[in-house]
């Protein structure tokens, strides 16, 4: 051929067609570009959800520059029997239409579905390129003389008839007067795809491989071809594949003409956006500096405004500090504070959406928003968890459903999920994927490895495995459906769903766009996070609690600073129940950070994270601190100081990461960027490692040593998975500092917080309590003439368990309780049943809680009585008030022994304040020989010990090394460590106890703090299931024993 | 091990003793129980063929009582009163059942003999080792429900005793009714009846005469007129026979058995006979009456359930009626694997798409063939003939062929249809770009006319790019 063929493929899928489509949207436009087609259009099923992806793929080869073109629409799949027809935008308006009319499909159906009739499209179709993939003269007339260009599809798909088929189409499109257009209706980019998109078929259809039969296509001719073989396949009709062209010529919308608008509301009439910010932003400093602001901040505010103003963000920075206006002025206010990068800037400080103030910290407004950067600033929020819907309702108010909506987010197959399904389709048994299965750790992404294949017992080589393996492969980070997500709001000016297709969510009253976060980063929307965060209820609990018993009035910023008495506390890691420095590793790290400061605590909150952890930056840093080790500055001198200084020349902040690739490795700050993103998408890109050879070898030939350039690298991947930039944990900090203070001074107020605001943090009750009585204060239990629903307060360091504690009680129960109790004043059991209109169930749970006890009714008495008073009562007798029920014979009951008291407790509260279940076993555990953990704890270094307790954790972090294992006894709390090669042989033991005995040696750090490295570990569950005072031995463990003892938190 | 689904989990619903040593025990979730032992061996429940099992051994039980109860889903409750010093006491006789049991199913047993049977049920279901007394049950026997246990547990009543030592009237106050039934049934104060489980006898008819009958008709006369008693209690049981048994007895002693199967389960006589007949006539040593027969027995060995049938007038029900007689009657003749019958195999792969199945044993399925786009050629060539081909590269179609050293031009021709191999069956697991050796190869179908109006399925074996000089054969003729 003396001309190079011409062909751009009109009509492909991308795997945005939920499990018909086998190729990424990137792939897909990587592999026409790679092909020389001169156009690619992307129409998946009913959704334009992969879009973004393929506009960002294409541009990244350049976009138009590339010499392939993109048109972007959808393929609409119809419910009344329609032919699939795909649809182009032609202009922006015809876009709007064309989202508008999924949308329409969209509200229609069940979550997840989109149901269209042809009649929704005919209506919807001006603006639009339709290709009809089907369809007979009436069809293809009524569409005609609906969109302005029409096409009739062509293919060519090898199955036997191809000529035939081709004549008939030739017919009928000169009939209808449509021209023919050529496409292959790809679904893969490529012919090795056609396994996948088999397994893709079975899953969807629940079907087998092998028994699948012709539902599976007869071979892998649906993939994208080159103009070349297109040509040859459309010999007998060239007409066809020139008509490609004319409908690429046709269609002038890229995904670049969306042009975002930011909505108008939060500018009162009369103002400018910018001026009104300006104006807010002074108030809000005229309220910190009373005398006028320092020079430092008039420059920075300055400076601040001129970017913003520069790039017209101020309706964002309105936008979002309307929001938190609005939940401040609620009665209660709702609180909440702006965490991540939005705390580099003074403006958000001074709106009050961030506590931080970024020029005493010296914090970068750059972080925030720079110029070379063109992408909207990024402003998270966070609410108290449980009044987070009434924020969500507010926004949806105020600006309406047709112009909010919570961002989608795209759940991609995982490796779990993928073993799973794609073994079911290959007919291998859920034995061999359960497995298989089990060996995964985690939900990471990327390949089986062969070793993990070995661990389970299979051979890499058997053809089953390896298929599965393959397949698995390809399936990991394939998108398998949309959910919304979190709390991420869209808002726009115009219509939202004339920008993007709208969704039902599962959630009641809820709606989601088809675009996730990174679609909206990528296109320059505005997206406000909505967060919810539980340890702002329980600060706002507090405040409450402090407030109605005259122990002061606080909000989250006046509570007092570096409060010397806190510090104290942190540093003696004595931290349970605070934010962020509550967990395990957070309470090991405290007595050698030892913190003095809010900075401290800033430091203590981002180093016990991943990423500092993986880059080995944790020892140097503390050895530096403590002044064991000089602190230097690697590579050129005085480079690093800047960057490192406040760090001590150790990078732990994402911020100190990406100064360091510019300035140590000589990135340009667009690259920085890049691999800030790189960071951040890491797990599902793994576009990474592009970076690694330019970072080390750049640091390297600029004068730092390779070891030092290889940990940075490791740590900014670490970063990828949960890394915290400065700003950010400058915001955890300050939450940590105040829940830390709230505990120092106010432990009853706190603990009874805490307990309302469950379920949250990383302890239970029964742990809250503990530490509560630890720390001084009373616990007294539940009762009916004192508790109310939540727990209060009788005293400054008083707590009263309130009815809710009390497992399965319901509100309405307690309130009714509690109202009936302002009347007069309980008679006895019969008289709460009947004022408090209580049903039997209510009675028998207050009994088992032992909450008659006030009433002179011990549990065994009250819980005997309860059962027998009649659920409905007759009316005569109410009148009268006199007690309905007979007298009967006393039951002569058996006094309940101390140990079924505690045990009931614990099934009643999950809590106990008599006392601890393994108490009542010291003498055995002690006859043999094995120690209380409060020994364990005060053990010399490398004694060899033997405890035993109840597990409260199981933790199996990071890598998997390790097994974290926490047991307690009456005497406290023992943490311990035992090998992952240890851990193979005694599995058994480690899942199943209840009751765990560990064998091991105490490690004491230098700063005291005690771990049982656990050699041996026994399931002494048995011995807690041992009756007493019973005429014979029991049987057997009804499973409803096991429940006396509280459920332990596991990582399996 | 067993699971069985309960909810949304999976749940163990049995354990093997080498499992119950490692502390598992129903009601574990699978997946607990996993991360414990991850190769651990699990099956799926099958709560019917455990009915089933307890239904068979029941039905075993009648060896030593007559009045014989299911207690599902694993208990079974013999009535021995009087029985017991048939088998030398009680204890023996206990044994005894154990050891058929044991034998029967080759699980464990666990026996417990008591005055009532609700007594021994509770003993036998939560006693512990030789304890006979109900009184030192936990209150777990009455088998009260999650709630009322815990409640009696909170009141410190743990064994039937202390219940059975209080009035009953404040128990039944507060943990119902049905509590207390179940009370007093074990402690032997109310006897709920036992309802027997009934096992259906095996159907045997017998003709005995006077007269000895000397003649064959004669015989199979009478034969026919067993079959249709044996008829009517088959059809009483919603039931066909799909082996009768015949025994003939001569005066002088000597037994002629004659067995016959039928592909369908009947319950009418004449297809029975009609394979008796063939039975008899093919018989190497012919059936002599001698002196006559003096007793005609005859068995159904096997049975089948046969729902009664609405009456079809329209006739087809006997046309099949015919046909199954036909396969019946050559499967007799011939062997049962003789018979065969072409079954559909939903798979592109043309040679594939069916097989021969036992006419006997498969039922004939409906044919669908809606989804090729092509008609398939009436005679498939297995396997196919090579042949040599001149066509266009790269898929065009054959323009001539050799074929058995004859020449055909080719005038018109259709295709490809591309069969792409099943990747699932490669043998090193890869299923990627299907090149280099040992690689299963693409196909593309041609239906060809020759000059001569002849029509042939041709068939290219690789596509150009799979493989270096693709091979080309004639897979079938074409009407």
């Amino acid at each position: 051929m003396s001309q190079p063929a011409f062909f751009a493929e009109p009509v492909a899928a991308s795997a945005f067609s939920f499990l018909r489509g086998a190729s990424a949207p990137a792939d897909m436009v990587a592999r026409a570009h790679a092909l020389g087609l001169a156009g690619l259009g992307l129409a998946d099923r009913n959704t334009v959800a992969g879009t973004v992806r393929a506009h960002v793929a294409w541009q990244g080869l350049g976009g138009a520059q590339s010499g392939l073109r993109l048109i972007v629409g959808a393929r609409l799949v119809f419910a009344d029997g329609t032919p699939d027809i795909a649809a182009y935008p032609v202009d922006r308006a015809g876009w709007g239409r064309l989202t508008r009319l999924l949308t329409l499909g969209n509200r229609r159906a069940e979550k997840g579905d989109c149901t269209l009739f042809l009649a929704d499209l005919l209506g919807h179709a001006e603006g639009l390129a339709l290709v009809a993939m089907a369809g007979d003269a009436p069809l293809l007339g009524a569409l005609g003389e609906a969109a302005a260009h029409l096409w009739l599809a062509a293919t060519m798909p090898r199955g036997g008839a191809d000529a035939r088929q081709l004549a008939t189409r030739m017919a009928l499109a000169q009939a209808a007067g449509v021209p023919l257009i050529a496409t292959n209706d790809p679904l893969y980019a490529r012919p090795q795809c056609r396994p996948l998109h088999d397994v893709m078929t079975c899953i969807r259809e629940g079907l087998r491989v092998q028994s699948a039969g012709r539902r599976l296509a007869p071979h892998a001719e649906r993939h994208l071809k080159p103009p070349a073989e297109m040509a040859r396949l459309f010999a007998a009709c060239p007409r066809a594949l020139a008509a490609t062209g004319d409908l690429f010529d046709a269609i002038g919308f890229t995904l670049d003409a969306l042009r975002y608008e930011y909505p108008h509301e939060p500018v009162p009439p009369g103002h400018s956006p910018q001026g009104w910010l300006e104006e807010l932003v002074a108030r809000g400093g005229a309220a910190r500096f009373p005398a006028g602001l320092p020079p430092a901040y008039r420059a920075t505010l300055a400076e601040e405004f001129r970017l913003i103003a520069a790039k017209g963000y101020a309706p964002y920075f309105l936008t979002v500090h309307d929001i938190v206006a609005h939940a401040r002025g609620l009665s209660p206010p709702i609180l909440c504070q702006g965490r991540g990068s939005a705390a580099n800037s003074l403006v958000c400080y001074f709106l009050g959406i961030t506590p931080i103030d970024p020029v005493r910290e010296k914090l970068l407004f750059s972080r925030f928003l720079s110029e070379e950067r063109d992408e909207p600033p990024d402003i998270d929020v966070d609410f108290e968890h449980e009044r987070r819907e009434e924020v969500i309702q507010y926004i949806y108010r105020r600006y309406g459903r047709e112009r909010a909506g919570i961002a989608a987010t795209t759940i991609h197959y995982r490796q779990r999920s993928a073993l799973r399904e794609v073994g079911r389709a290959l007919g291998l048994s859920e034995d061999v994927t359960a497995r298989l299965s089990g060996t995964v750790w985690g939900s990471r992404g990327g390949p089986l490895p062969a070793a993990r294949l070995a661990e389970a017992g299979f051979a890499a080589t058997n053809p089953e495995i390896a298929r599965l393996a393959d397949l698995v492969g390809q399936l990991v980070e394939m998108p398998r459906h949309l959910s919304q997500h979190v709390g991420g709001f869209v808002l726009t000016r115009g219509r939202l769903d004339e920008l993007v297709p709208i969704h039902n969510a599962a959630m009641e009253a809820r709606t989601f766009i088809e675009w996730d976060k990174d679609d909206i980063d990528a296109l320059g929307l505005m997206k406000v996070d909505v967060l919810a965060l539980g340890m702002l209820t329980c600060i706002r609990k507090s405040f409450e609690l402090m407030r109605a018993h005259g122990l002061g009035d606080y909000t989250l910023a006046s509570v007092p600073r570096e409060d010397a008495a806190t510090y104290r506390m942190l540093q003696a890691a004595d931290s349970i129940g605070t934010f962020q420095v509550e967990s395990r590793a957070q309470m090991a790290m405290l007595p050698r950070m030892k913190p003095r400061c809010l900075y401290d605590l800033v430091i203590q909150v981002a180093i016990v994270r991943p990423g500092p952890i993986q880059g080995g930056m944790v020892h140097p840093y503390l050895r530096r601190r403590n002044g064991e080790e000089k602190v230097t500055y690697p590579g050129p001198p005085g480079e690093m100081r800047e960057v490192l200084g406040k760090t001590l020349g150790v990078p732990l902040f994402q911020e100190q990461a990406m100064k360091l690739a510019i300035v140590a490795a000589g990135f340009t700050p667009a690259e920085a960027d890049g691999l800030r993103r790189a960071m951040a998408t890491f797990r599902r890109h793994g576009t990474i490692h592009h970076y690694e050879i330019k970072l080390v070898e750049g640091m390297v030939a600029r004068g730092y040593t390779r070891d030092f350039a290889e940990r940075c690298f490791e740590q900014i991947k670490g970063f990828g998975d949960y890394g915290f930039p400065e700003s950010h944990a400058q915001a955890f900090a300050w939450l940590a500092y105040v829940s830390s203070w709230l505990k120092c001074h106010y432990p009853a107020v706190f603990t009874a917080a805490l307990l309302n605001s469950q379920p949250m943090g990383f302890y239970a009750p029964a742990q809250l309590v503990a530490d509560a009585r630890a720390h001084g204060v009373a616990v007294r239990p539940p009762c009916v003439l004192a508790s109310g629903w939540d727990n209060g307060l009788e005293g400054a360091r008083i707590l009263r368990l309130g009815l809710r504690q009390i497992e399965g009680l319901r509100r309405e129960w307690a309130e009714a309780i509690v109202a009936a109790r302002g009347q007069a004043p309980f008679a006895g059991l019969e008289d709460v049943a009947r004022r408090a209109a209580l049903p039997a169930r209510a009675m028998a749970l207050l009994a088992d809680a032992d909450a008659f006890a006030a009433l002179g009714h011990g549990r065994r008495a009250a819980g005997w009585d309860a059962r027998r008073i009649a659920p409905r009562q007759l009316s005569l007798f109410a009148a009268t008030g006199a007690p309905e029920l007979a007298a009967e014979p006393g039951p002569a009951l058996p006094p309940m022994p101390a140990r079924q008291e505690v045990a009931e407790d614990y099934r009643s509260q999950r809590l106990s304040l008599r006392g601890h279940p393994v108490q009542f076993l010291r003498a055995t555990l002690q006859a043999q020989g094995l120690c209380s953990c409060a020994q364990v704890n005060a053990a010399r270094d490398g004694a060899r010990l033997r405890t035993a307790g109840l597990v409260l954790v199981r933790q199996r972090p990071g890598k998997g090394n390790a097994v974290f294992l926490t047991i307690e006894d009456e005497t406290g709390v023992v943490n311990a460590l035992l090998w992952a090669r240890d851990f193979e042989a005694q599995r058994a033991a480690v899942m199943a106890a209840r009751l765990m005995e560990i064998e091991g040696h105490a490690q004491r750090s230098k700063e005291g703090v005690v771990h049982l490295m656990a050699a041996r570990i026994t399931d002494r569950t048995a011995l807690l299931l041992g009756s007493d005072a019973a005429p014979a031995p029991p049987r057997a463990s009804h499973p409803r024993d096991m429940r006396l003892l509280p459920k332990s938190r596991d990582f399996h | 091990m067993l699971v069985a689904l309960v909810g949304q989990a999976r749940r163990l619903a049995a354990v093997n003793p080498a499992a119950a040593a490692l502390g598992l025990a129903p009601g574990l979730p699978l997946a607990d129980a996993r991360a414990r032992f991850p190769d651990l061996a699990a099956a799926p429940a099958d709560p019917v063929a455990d009915a089933r099992l307890l239904e068979r051994l029941a039905t075993r039980m009648a060896a030593f009582s007559p009045l014989v109860a299911l207690d599902p889903p694993d208990g079974l409750l013999l009535d021995i009163t009087g029985a017991a010093h048939l088998f030398g006491g009680e204890a023996a006789m206990a044994a005894a059942v154990v050891a058929a049991a044991v034998a029967a199913c080759g699980s464990a047993a666990r026996p417990a003999l008591a005055d009532h049977a609700a007594a021994a049920r509770a003993l036998a279901r939560f006693g512990a080792g030789a304890a006979q007394d109900v009184r030192c049950l936990p209150v777990a026997a009455l088998e009260p429900g999650e709630e009322v246990l815990a409640a009696l547990a909170s009141a410190g009543l743990v064994w039937l005793g202390d219940l059975a030592a209080r009035p009953m009237a404040p128990l039944a106050a507060r943990f119902g009714e049905g509590l207390v039934r179940a009370l007093r049934a074990i402690l032997g104060e109310v006897a709920p009846p036992l309802i027997p489980w009934r096992t259906l006898p095996p159907i045997h008819e017998e003709a005995r005469f006077a007269e000895p009958i000397a003649r064959t008709q004669d015989a199979l006369a009478v034969i026919e007129a067993l079959l249709l008693r044996a008829g009517t209690t088959l059809q009483a049981r919603a039931q066909g026979g799909r082996r009768f048994i015949v025994e003939l007895e001569r005066g002088d002693g000597l037994r002629r058995r004659l067995a016959v199967e039928t592909g369908q389960p009947t319950q009418a006589p004449a297809p029975v006979m009609r394979l008796l007949r063939e039975r008899i006539e093919t018989l190497a040593d012919p059936l002599d009456p001698g002196f006559g027969f003096d007793t005609i027995r005859l068995a159904v060995g096997r049975t089948q359930s046969l729902p009664p049938r609405q009456i079809d007038t329209a006739g087809t029900a006997a046309e099949a009626g015919d046909i199954s007689a036909l396969i019946d009657r050559l499967s007799l003749r011939l062997g049962a694997d003789a018979v065969c019958r072409l079954a559909p195999v939903d798979t592109h792969v043309p040679e594939a798409a069916q097989r021969l199945l036992p006419a006997r044993e498969a039922p004939p399925q409906a044919w669908d063939l809606a989804p090729a786009a092509l008609p398939r050629p009436l005679l498939l060539f297995d396997p196919p003939q090579p042949v040599a081909v001149i066509a266009s590269v790269p898929d065009g179609p054959p323009l001539r062929f050799r074929w058995q050293g004859q020449l055909h031009e080719v005038r018109l021709a259709e295709g490809p249809e591309r069969i792409a191999p099943e990747w699932w069956h490669a043998p090193d697991g890869q299923q990627g770009a299907a090149t280099g050796p040992g690689h299963a190869l693409s196909r593309d179908y041609y239906r060809v006319e020759d000059a001569g109006g002849r029509r042939f399925w041709l068939l290219r074996h690789g596509l150009f790019g799979e493989t270096e000089a693709p091979l080309w054969y004639v897979h079938g003729l074409c009407a």
